[in-house]
């Protein structure tokens, strides 16, 4: 147990001294995860309002993908990106492999799916003539959109907050697209697992308690705005 | 083609699972004018006033407004921003009441200084300027109703649809609501189609009616002539029964 | 609550923006000694930028722990102008990313499947660098005798006699390799063997384990140096030829994929046998662990170096 104070007080020690180290790993993860989930949330309210509501042949099978790229295994998803980002392979021109766009896009892949199925399944739970409503008072499409968004804000919430999660603490991908390459593509889920295979225990757990302190943080704010009781 | 009318079809037909659920060759809603569609449940009235709403596109027919052809494919926003449409539910959104009555203003690019004084205006006259604040989902059904209403009413349309707009509400809420809304609507001038299944609320708002059965139109005319039509009134006997609040089921058990 | 999803987006927008693109500086995490750079100033003035300047670097998990390219690599980077990126995978996977042409140059210490590769046509040239040496580390009681065995295929035999645990890295990294070439020459297979466990992971972990079971292990010098301060095991057997780790930088042949950038990892060769950087090599440790862990050996033939 000792282990474990004494990387609390490693992890204090950390932050408090603005190990530039540290900071620059920290600072990687969050503004790689925040994009991709950002990047998610793009693609994936739309699109999964658009399954949730329309109906075409094959709904149901895409609907299917959806649900099984929730549940894709990171390390499969850096390795198929890691290949088609190999210089022999057919998106070697874009010279993305071992740079944080490349683990953006990793993350992209694993958090898309995610969002897109809670998003099907959060409209889903809304009142189908909803949706009548919104159009008969005359709305756009993307106006239409946005108010079965505000609708449903709730579990929408909850799918930031589980697609953030997901990208945040994933290691596979980022290891495998990033290359785990100091000052340019170590985040801290790969700096973690590099300490701990080096035996520098109380360095990985104190990575490791930055790492939950952050996600904490992340989902406070979102479940604040999530709980919030607003009348107006 | 009768270039008076603000909104006609012609032809239209509506085809589900291989059967004609609504087959109209030919209606037309004059201005100013309140217009009942009535008949039993299962009849197709709903489905007719979608058509109206340009919710839904007939599979075959025309439906013109103030005399210029529109179709719910192609760019239906324009027009539908010229009528309000209330629900059978008040499908109210999570937000305010004030919010929610707002919405047909800002959706339109409403200035906020307008959009507040006319929802202000509207929440008064449906007597609800108390619950302004108030969220959305903790009102009662009548007043959710009365918000639903204003909602519609505020956006001042050409053409206001209700499709049973009384259905869910207790005996003196519908009264209230009966008596209150026809003053408003006449002040208006509003062109109004009323769907309903219920005879009092129909003689309450409307003067003209047309009759659907089974998707069709089996009458039209002045409201009294065509209820007994519709089916919808009690057999002779039963007086008594026009006068107790309307049931659909009950209704429904009737006529079948 | 719009606010808020405009926020997000803004937020998430403006991160892409701030992405870092270009090499930052080379850090090293406040647990690591700081580079030592000084003896740079030997080294040829710093070129113009090259035109292909990215240089990708296939080497060991344990060649990267030992923190040595944290030190040479930013040299090499300002007196070239090229930007390396050191990938630190298994040696079975730094080898066939190099035959694959998805590496420049290839930094690895294992000597056989080097030859292999090389034999196939993989890489241009294969320089000696510099090698370290590994240590049979085992509990202070030495249970199985092996203090004062001969060699490291004798010390092996005497652990498979007496059935005393051990642990091997286990995940072919050349550590493995190495422990698996000792077996071999003391005509043992201890697969499958109950007192012979794979870990199957990094270095430190594996100590750990050893330690953990007070069972003998094959280890890097630098590694144990780094750790032993942790563990209550000790060096019983060292200095053996077998106990060698001999390490080769290969630059990656562009015939096997017209993108690889030939110049660059022939460029990255030629550095690490400079005698300025052999010099650098020469001493790093020696401030951290009070002797240096490697020795340079660039230019002598393989049959000359000793421990």
């Amino acid at each position: 147990m000792d282990v474990v104070w004494s990387a609390v007080v490693q992890a204090v020690r950390l932050i408090a001294s603005g190990d530039p180290e540290v900071l620059r790993v920290t600072a990687l993860s969050l503004q790689v995860s925040l994009t991709a989930t950002g990047l998610s949330l793009l693609v994936g309210v739309p699109l999964g309002t658009w399954l949730a509501l329309a109906r075409f042949p094959g709904r149901r099978l895409l609907l299917g993908l959806v649900n099984t790229g929730m549940g894709m295994p990171p390390v499969v998803a850096g390795l198929v990106i890691t290949v088609l980002l190999w210089r022999s392979g057919p998106l070697g021109e874009l010279r993305l492999l071992y740079t944080p766009t490349a683990i953006v896009v990793a993350q992209f892949v694993l958090a898309a799916p995610i969002v897109t199925g809670l998003t099907v399944a959060a409209m889903q739970q809304l009142n189908p003539r909803l949706r009548l409503q919104i159009l008969a008072l005359g709305a756009t499409r993307w106006q239409l959109l946005a108010l079965l968004v505000r609708e449903a804000r709730l579990p929408l919430l909850a799918a930031i907050m589980a697609g953030f999660g997901a990208v945040i603490s994933e290691v596979g991908a980022s290891m495998m697209v990033g290359g785990n390459i100091p000052g340019q593509t170590r985040v801290l889920t790969t700096a973690t697992v590099l300490e701990t295979s080096k035996g520098n225990f109380d360095l990985a757990l104190a990575l490791g308690l930055l790492l939950l302190v952050l996600i904490y943080a992340v989902n406070l704010t979102l479940t604040w705005v999530q709980q919030r009781e607003r009348p107006l | 083609m009768d270039g008076a009318a603000l909104l006609s079809l012609r032809g239209v037909q509506v085809r589900r699972g291989g059967r004609t659920i609504l087959d109209v060759p030919a209606l037309d809603v004059r201005p100013h004018e309140a217009l009942a569609v009535v008949g039993p449940n299962g009849a197709g009235k709903s489905t007719l006033l979608q058509v109206m709403a340009l919710l839904l596109a007939p599979d075959a027919g025309e439906v013109r407004f103030q005399g210029a052809p529109v179709d719910a494919r192609r760019n239906p926003v324009p027009v539908r921003r010229r009528m309000a449409v209330v629900f059978q539910e008040p499908l109210l959104f999570d937000t305010s009441v004030f919010a929610n009555v707002a919405t047909g203003l800002r959706l339109r690019g409403g200035n906020r200084a307008v959009v507040r004084e006319r929802v202000a205006l509207w929440l008064a006259r449906l007597g609800i300027a108390h619950l302004a604040g108030r969220a959305a989902r903790t009102l009662s059904a009548g007043e959710a109703r009365r918000a639903s209403l204003a909602r519609a009413l505020v956006l001042e349309p050409e053409l206001l649809l209700l499709d049973e707009p009384f259905g869910a509400l207790d005996y003196p809420t519908r009264q209230a609501l009966l008596a209150e809304l026809p003053p408003l609507l006449a002040a208006a001038r509003t062109t109004t189609v009323l769907v309903t299944h219920d005879p009092t609320e129909a003689r309450a708002l409307a003067t003209r009616a047309i009759a659907l059965h089974a998707g069709r139109v089996v009458a039209e005319g002045s409201l009294e002539a065509v209820l007994p039509a519709a089916g919808l009134l009690p057999a002779a006997g039963n007086s008594l029964r026009a006068l107790e609040p309307a049931d659909p089921l009950r209704s429904r058990a009737e006529i079948e | 609550m719009r606010v808020l999803f405009w926020l997000v987006g803004a937020l998430a927008l403006v991160l892409t923006a701030c992405a870092p693109t270009a090499a930052p500086a080379r850090p090293a995490p406040s647990a690591a000694p700081a580079p030592a750079a000084s003896a740079a100033t030997a080294l040829p003035t710093p070129a113009a930028r090259p035109a292909n300047p990215e240089v990708i670097l296939a080497t060991t998990t344990s060649t990267q722990d030992s923190g040595l390219l944290d030190v040479l690599i930013p040299v090499f980077e300002s007196a070239t102008g090229y930007q390396v990126k050191p990938i630190a995978v298994g040696t079975g996977q730094a080898l066939a990313l190099g035959a694959r042409g998805e590496a420049d140059v290839v930094l690895v210490h294992a000597p056989e499947a080097e030859q292999e590769w090389m034999a196939a046509g993989n890489g241009t040239t294969r320089l000696l660098v510099m090698h370290n040496d590994f240590v049979l580390l085992g509990p202070a009681d030495d249970p199985a005798g092996v203090r004062g065995a001969p060699s490291a295929e004798a010390g092996f035999a005497r652990i498979a006699q007496a059935q005393a645990p051990f642990v091997s890295r286990g995940d072919d990294s050349g550590t493995h390799k190495q422990e698996q070439a000792i077996w071999q020459k003391a005509a043992f297979d201890p697969r499958g063997q109950a007192w012979y466990q794979e870990a199957g992971q990094g270095m430190g972990a594996t100590l750990n384990i050893a330690n953990e079971k007070r069972a003998y292990t094959l280890s890097d010098r630098g590694t144990y140096l780094a750790r032993q301060s942790g563990l209550q095991l000790d060096i019983v057997l060292e200095g053996a030829k077998a106990l060698l780790n001999v390490y080769h930088v290969m630059p990656v042949s562009p015939t096997k994929l017209p993108k690889v950038n030939a110049a660059g990892g022939q460029a990255f060769a030629d550095f690490l046998v400079s005698p300025a950087t052999q010099e650098v090599i020469g001493q790093y440790g020696a401030d951290r662990f009070g002797q240096p862990l490697f020795v340079p050996d660039a230019g002598k033939r393989e049959d000359e170096v000793s421990g």
